[in-house]
């Protein structure tokens, strides 16, 4: 696929060896706990941990091509073993690990059929990975377990030669987004890996003092790619915490970027809504004049929460120009499109009609004050050697301003989904990727609009779940980020209804309930021109979370019509 | 019964669970057996915080650590440190 397009200059062949390049005494991770409670290694003692692992691996008779599965606490020993399996030749993916929160059924599930489609000749999990858990991995009779315990520690050291490998060779496996278990394996070599990571350095134009921020979890693309395979390309320090740590200290984020006076950082919109909300400014004496780019990524980039953002952290030294936008995916290692964060500028935003938007997905600039309209935030231009298409149900190319389907095309698209010949099938079409994603082009930038299969059609109208779950969240009395909308079929009607289910920020609410849901009910008529079937408030903890801890909208689904039957009945 | 598993007893009775018929002791099991979602454990774990006066590494801590009471109170002793 990579042949499509003109070679792009990449320093390194494989990622291990790029890893091998890097400046010994600099540092590469800091691992943050707590305050009393953080680690620094250097690149020269990863490399030597890394290469330690790999030596352990090969004696446990791991060889060249085999995948390794690896499921460990988000930190550097993980980051270690999955480098070591690299040096080995092998072909490592990084499985969830259990926190606190997780469903213990659900994870067990997951983990059963995840595990059983990567049919990994090793297994590697952590020491305290409860015994219940270990059950539910499929071995087969070449595959082997071992606990982390029984590897070389941080101290390790090896001689050992690493295996060598070549550009086209699988480099790793990464999970896609979607429902635990059914997840798809995106195998990706070292040279889409590296021609990406050449992309996204170029983008952001990557300096050897960045310094990125991250809780993200490294089994998810926007942790494993830009919080570990770029600085660890690059040669750039990263300070990781893991997400159940930052969940409970949500300011730490803030408080590691401005001691370590980070750079770069990418987050889903969610977060910037919930540190707004969750964070005083004036407790923490933050300095975020540092951050050139904090980057929205993985959820449609929602104007009001950028705006949230900047509002409660101007004072912060936060550049207005800072909060950037990014289109990405695992199955293009990661971005597609960036924003510009070099020429002083915020992502791009429109205005367009709604009538218009919603009836005939034609975009339609409005002029400000004038009648109904929706507002769209950018999520960049193209990296170099990334195309997008917007087409059609019949995959006939839209032109600029008409929503449809996103399909992308790459020098570093996945070579398929490992083990599933007939997904691959489905979404690799004469070497495009057909996203699932709805959005539109304007002027070369992409605006992504939503999931094509979450889209509810009301009468011809396509409103977008996304768009009514803000306006529910714009209530005070609403909790940020927990509302679900989906759409209902009404057979007498012949077209679908709109259901809404919020929760409340506090109890107490609900003896307001009829006040608040009115209020929404105006609200979603006035903003979009539709009145919604039913809305239920619920109390806290309601609504059903994934394990990336955003609202699950089929569960959520199947919870309310569990509950309400009468929902089922048109 | 300490004074701390009584506290969190009521938080999670009246916070969480909601019901008024439902009662828990401390060692009644809590998300195995459905009484509540293993998402309100993130609110959970900040009130356990709040009762032991302790932080609490939330990576350090799994699901079988916060089925009941008594081992969440046992969780915050093993893995929690003085807030400073």
């Amino acid at each position: 696929m990579s042949d499509r397009f003109p070679p792009v200059p990449i320093p390194f062949p494989t990622l291990t060896e790029a890893l091998f390049a890097a400046p010994q005494q600099k540092p590469f991770v800091t691992m943050w706990i707590d305050d009393d409670e953080e680690r620094t290694f250097t690149f020269g003692e990863f490399t030597r941990w890394s290469n330690a692992q790999a030596a352990a691996f090969k004696e446990h008779g791991l060889c060249k091509g085999d995948t390794v599965i690896l499921i460990m606490p988000q930190g550097v020993a993980l980051m270690a073993a999955f480098a070591g399996a690299m040096l080995a030749g092998a072909v490592p993916a990084i499985l969830a690990y259990p926190t606190f929160k997780v469903d213990p059924a659900k994870y067990r599930f997951g983990l059963a059929g995840v595990s059983a489609n990567l049919n990994a000749r090793l297994v590697v999990v952590d020491a305290s990975l409860p015994a219940e858990f270990l059950q539910s991995i499929s071995l087969s009779e070449r595959s082997k377990l071992i606990r982390v315990d029984s590897l070389p520690p941080v101290s390790g050291n090896s001689d050992v030669t690493h295996t060598s490998c070549k550009s086209e060779d699988l480099a790793f496996i990464q999970h896609s987004a979607g429902t635990t278990g059914l997840q798809k394996g995106v195998a990706l070599s070292h040279g889409a890996v590296l021609r990406q990571l050449a992309h996204l350095a170029n983008a952001l134009e990557i300096r050897a003092n960045d310094r990125i921020y991250s809780w993200l979890p490294l089994y998810h693309d926007m942790g494993l790619i830009a919080c570990f395979m770029l600085p660890m390309v690059h040669h750039l320090h990263v300070v990781m915490q893991s997400p159940a740590d930052w969940v409970l200290q949500p300011e730490s984020m803030l408080h590691l970027i401005s001691m370590y006076k980070c750079t770069l950082s990418w987050i889903p919109n969610f977060t910037l809504s919930f540190l707004a909300r969750r964070v005083k400014p004036e407790n923490g004496n933050y300095d975020l004049t540092s951050l050139r780019a904090l980057i929205n990524c993985s959820e449609p980039v929602r104007a009001e929460s950028i705006d949230c953002f900047a509002g409660a952290f101007s004072s912060c030294g936060l550049q207005p120009t800072a909060l950037q936008s990014s289109y990405a995916m695992a199955e293009n290692v990661f971005a597609v499109t960036q924003s510009g964060i070099n020429g002083s500028v915020a992502p791009c935003r429109i205005w367009v009609d709604s009538g218009k938007y919603q009836s005939d997905g034609i975009v339609v600039p409005a002029k400000k004050g004038s009648g109904e309209r929706m507002g769209f935030v950018s999520s960049g231009q193209c990296l170099p050697n990334n195309e997008v298409r917007i087409v059609a149900e019949d995959g006939e190319a839209l032109p600029d301003g008409h929503v449809g389907e996103i399909v992308i095309r790459s020098d570093s698209m996945l070579d398929g989904y490992y083990n599933r010949p007939d997904l691959t099938s489905l979404s690799l079409r004469d070497g495009w990727y057909w996203s699932g994603d709805l959005g539109f082009l304007l002027n070369q930038e992409l605006y992504v609009t939503g999931r094509k299969k979450d889209l509810i059609i009301v009468g011809g109208k396509n409103i977008y779940p996304q768009d009514v779950e803000e306006i529910a969240f714009s209530h005070p009395a609403i909790h940020d980020g927990r509302a679900v909308a989906f759409g209902c079929y009404n057979a007498n009607l012949g077209t679908e209804e709109i259901v809404l289910v919020a929760e409340v920020g506090e109890s107490s609410n609900l003896e307001d309930s009829s006040v608040i849901e009115r209020a929404i009910r105006v609200s979603i008529a006035a903003e979009l021109g539709v009145v919604p079937r039913a809305i239920y408030l619920k109390p806290p903890r309601w609504i059903v979370k994934s394990t990336a801890g955003k609202p699950a909208r089929s569960a959520t689904r199947e919870k309310l019509l569990a509950e309400h039957p009468e929902l089922r009945i048109s | 019964m300490t004074d701390s598993a009584k506290e969190l007893i009521d938080y999670i009775c009246k916070e969480i669970i909601r019901r008024p018929n439902v009662q828990i002791e401390a060692d009644t099991p809590l998300v195995s057996s459905g009484l509540i979602d293993s998402f309100s454990l993130v609110d959970v774990l900040t009130k356990l915080e709040e009762v032991t006066a302790l932080r609490i590494p939330a990576g350090k801590v799994q699901p079988k650590d916060m089925d009941t009471v008594s081992l969440m109170l046992t969780t915050a002793q093993r893995v929690g440190k003085p807030r400073r």
